[in-house]
């Protein structure tokens, strides 16, 4: 992987998207293939100096790495190159190494997550690589064709797939590495329970909406004999018949398709909280009871298609919202990803080994990076450490920890790498435990939709309130219309518009967001965004490339190149920084001791019994800042390191976009004044701040938020979880450390800047949507109300003002998830 | 009207019949994923070696 990042070419800022270099390769690869390929055939990345070239068919094409080209060549080989053709986006980056899969195997694991099946065993299994409908199709037909596996289901939408295998025949690891070659890496989907849970609501729901469709097409038929009875030539026990027969098609639309307004209903009155389903179940019922006793004596008019419409109609609209949003939240599988993958465990010798996270044994020593989160509950075995327990306390501050004190699963290791022995693993971790807590946590609604709540159950109160006064003045009035016009009145007010306004619309644009790669972690960060009128920038791992290069190694005082290399990996090993990435080649591999982040300025180490600082030359070596990395012991120079770093292909026009849309850039670096500066020319970036610590960005997003601006903050590293936490919203770069991403309230799911502008235009027609929705819900309920009163509604229109009050607020909602035409082209790399 | 009194416990048994193959079908999980089955059809009979005018309907 780092040979690969090492040749990927820095772009030039201005340049339109590769062209000539492109051509350049291209004439050097042959001129078989008349089309300028500038991206990678299988993922769409953009391809390096060297690329890759396999001919596949007739025609060659080019990939960015040679796991690309091997997903190709296999999905060629199986005869499966339609992916390419019926795909809507394009692929995961598959990496070249395969990942260690052997812990899949592992008998504890498959008791714990695979269940028994006639013939072999099942397991639901995440993927994160799963974009579109094609994706499933292509797991699909490739699980067809694994030997051993004898039944298989991929879905996209929720991004799991379901393998059934005969564990006679293939191991598990086998089949899982088969998916990883196509870029597709399985992770854990959970308790298996709990997943069967899901998929069950989910059935019940469609069931429920189902039988209340076809429920009320009936009633209306029965019911249209009636209606279109105009001279009432219909004689009375034909009459009765028709009635009893839709009081029989009625009764299970009212008790079985509307069950879930009934019990929120009563769960509601026993709470003594008057919500949407009290007005709900409350009209239903009304309906339904009323046209039953009028069935029995004989009264003149029925209204039992206004009840089963009322439910049909209401379940539809759930059912819309529930998909809107299992789509996105299935996406932001958060739990999932908050257990990692890989443990870090110490061998007896005092090497390190990576391992599966169900191989981890009480009493195996862990070693967790800094950023990385906590793999087991265990106790601390060095002297100090820093645990950041936000996911499990929501305390973001992070806690120094003793020698023997508890660590948890799940939580993140600050600032300096640590070592635990494990106590607890797999369900007996505390994380495990709170697992159902943040479930529920994660179902918490935006407080926009806590509002659209709160006045909805003071318009049901009011409404029910109205309804009695209604009946009432029309009993005194003619007390033959009293039922049927407070009826009306009670169906015509439509809560469910009201209600459905604000959640359609953040489903709506929470789906369109995931499906262009922006993943909204917290509730109410669309909104925020929406407002938005500042953006600070960092600007390593932001604007540049994460993983910057080594150009050259300067050394002094008789320390010899390798040398100087190797302690610097040491180093930089454990840090989770950028910087990191270009040692990751260094083989040689030394042992550091008493390892310290300096925020903004480097780290310290011990090495091979000599204390090592490595970052900004005043930091190392008591110089003058070059902006270079230096390596030395804090007063004495032993080596320099010259990074080169790119800038993001789209960075310029990701700034342009943003400033198009009226937001003030700001840059705030914490490296040297040339590079910064140097930068913030090419980009044409106004306000651009070198040197800055996590506290002076801190300082800034809080000075212009006392300016009365909303800031927006896109960052990466570890360096900026407190200025993310900060800043009014946040956006993290996907590929950054994780600790970063769990304080954002947005991560880019790849490293893509133009998806920041297209975020902030998405989070604005959403706010127009939810203006516009609430508009229509307020204006249909300020004329319909009145109207229904003074009883110049009848209960049919009643119904069919309702359910179009519904569908218009839904609809509306859904173009959000159209991508309007102007985009297409700017998204069309997301 | 006595013709009634067949032709809408027929209608019942057809509801009956159709509430019944939507629940088969939702059991056997036919509306999990609506998306991906319906690439199938979109398929070249094999054997599909993707062709010059495949890529350019791309």
């Amino acid at each position: 992987m780092g040979q690969e990042v090492a040749e990927i070419r820095t772009a030039q800022p201005d340049s339109q998207p590769g062209r000539p270099k492109s051509d350049r390769l291209l004439g050097q690869a042959g001129a078989v293939d008349q089309r300028v390929e500038t991206v990678c055939y299988h993922c769409g990345e953009r391809l390096p100096v060297a690329p890759v070239r396999v001919a596949l068919s007739d025609e060659g094409h080019l990939f960015c790495c040679h796991g690309c080209a091997t997903a190709a060549r296999w999905i060629r080989d199986a005869n499966l190159g339609d992916y390419y053709r019926l795909r809507s986006d394009a692929g995961t980056r598959v990496d070249a190494e395969a990942p260690d899969l052997d812990a899949w195997d592992g008998e504890e694991l498959l008791a714990e997550h695979a269940v028994p099946v006639a013939g072999g065993r099942e397991i639901t299994v995440l993927t994160d690589g799963m974009r579109c409908a094609a994706c499933a199709w292509l797991i699909d037909r490739a699980l067809e064709h694994t030997p051993g596996v004898f039944d298989a289901g991929a879905n996209a939408v929720t991004g799991r797939i379901r393998i059934a295998w005969d564990p006679a025949r293939t191991r598990l690891s086998a089949v899982l590495g088969q998916l990883a070659m196509l870029g597709y890496r399985p992770y854990l989907a959970g308790d298996p329970a709990a997943e069967r849970q899901r998929v069950t609501e989910r059935r019940q729901w469609l069931l429920r909406a189902g039988v209340a469709g076809l429920g009320a097409m009936q009633t209306m038929m029965l019911s249209e004999a009636s209606y279109l009875d105009f001279g009432h030539h219909m004689s009375m026990p034909t009459r009765d018949l028709f009635r009893c027969f839709t009081l029989l098609v009625c009764t299970p639309v009212v008790f079985y398709s509307g069950w879930p307004f009934l019990a929120g209903a009563w769960n509601g009155l026993k709470r003594r909280h008057l919500g949407m389903d009290v007005l709900v179940a409350g009209s239903t019922l009304l309906a339904y009871i009323g046209s039953a006793v009028v069935t029995v004596s004989g009264g003149p008019q029925v209204w039992f298609d206004a009840a089963a419409m009322f439910v049909f109609l209401l379940l539809l609209a759930r059912l819309l919202e529930q998909r809107a949003r299992r789509v996105a939240s299935a996406q932001v599988d958060t739990l999932a990803r908050a257990r990692p993958a890989v443990a870090v465990r110490e061998r007896a010798d005092g090497t390190r080994e990576a391992v599966p996270l169900s191989a981890l044994r009480v009493g195996d020593i862990a070693c967790v990076a800094v950023g990385e989160a906590v793999p087991a509950d265990g106790e601390l075995l060095d002297a100090q450490a820093l645990f950041e327990e936000a996911l499990l306390t929501g305390e973001s501050h992070p806690l120094t920890k003793a020698r023997g004190a508890p660590v948890f699963a799940g939580t993140h290791c600050r600032e300096t790498p640590a070592r635990l022995r494990i106590t607890r693993i797999g369900t007996a971790t505390r994380l495990s435990q709170l697992t159902r807590l943040v479930e529920q946590a994660q179902a918490q609604r935006p407080p926009l939709a806590q509002l659209a709540d709160r006045i909805g159950a003071v318009f049901v109160a009011g409404v029910l309130l109205a309804a009695v006064a209604v009946y009432l003045a029309w009993h005194w009035i003619e007390p033959s219309r009293a039922f049927e016009v407070t009826l009306s009145l009670m169906v015509v007010s439509c809560p469910c518009a009201l209600s459905l306004a604000v959640p359609a619309a953040l489903a709506a644009a929470s789906g369109a967001l995931a499906r262009c790669g922006i993943l909204p972690v917290q509730a109410g960060a669309l909104d925020r965004l929406a407002r938005a009128t500042d953006i600070v920038f960092d600007k390593t791992g932001t604007l540049t490339r994460v993983h910057p290069v080594l150009e050259a190694v300067d050394v002094f005082d008789g320390m010899d190149e390798a040398r100087a290399c190797a302690i610097a990996a040491a180093l930089e090993r454990d840090s989770g920084h950028p910087i990191a990435a270009a040692f990751a080649d260094e083989e040689e591999q030394l042992a550091v001791e008493e390892l310290t982040l300096v925020a903004g300025q480097g780290l310290a180490g011990r090495v091979d019994g000599v204390d090592w600082r490595l970052g900004t030359a005043p930091f190392a070596a008591a110089l003058a800042d070059d902006g270079q990395l230096w390596l030395g012991d804090g007063t004495r120079a032993v080596a320099r390191f010259s990074m080169r770093e790119g800038l993001r292909p789209d960075a310029a026009n990701a700034i342009r976009s943003l400033e198009a849309l009226g937001l003030t850039v700001h840059l705030a670096s914490g490296d040297g004044a040339a590079a910064v500066e140097r930068m913030a020319a090419t980009l044409r970036i106004a306000d651009a701040r070198v040197r800055q610590r996590p506290e002076d960005k801190l300082a800034l997003v809080r000075e212009l938020q006392a300016q009365g601006r909303t800031v927006a903050m896109v960052g990466d590293g570890l360096n900026d979880a407190p200025v993310l936490a900060g800043a009014d919203v946040s956006l993290a770069m996907g590929e950054g450390a994780a600790l970063a991403q769990r304080a954002a309230d947005l991560v880019l799911t790849a490293p893509q800047l133009m998806r920041v502008p297209a975020a902030v235009t998405l989070a604005r027609r959403t706010g127009r949507i939810i203006r516009e929705n609430f508009a229509w819900a307020v204006g249909y309920n300020l004329i319909a109300l009145p109207l229904a009163a003074m009883g110049r509604v009848t209960p049919g229109w009643a119904a069919a003002g309702m359910a179009l009050s519904s569908l218009v607020v839904t609809v509306n909602a859904l173009r959000l998830m159209r991508r309007p035409r102007e985009e297409n082209r700017s998204w069309s790399s997301c | 009207m006595v013709i009634l009194l067949m032709l809408i416990p027929l209608s019942l048994v057809l509801l009956a019949a159709a509430v019944g193959a939507f629940v088969w079908a939702v059991r056997k999980g036919q509306f999990d994923d609506l998306d991906t089955p319906a690439l199938d059809i979109l398929r070249d009979d094999p054997p599909a070696v993707p062709t010059e005018r495949d890529d350019g309907a791309r």
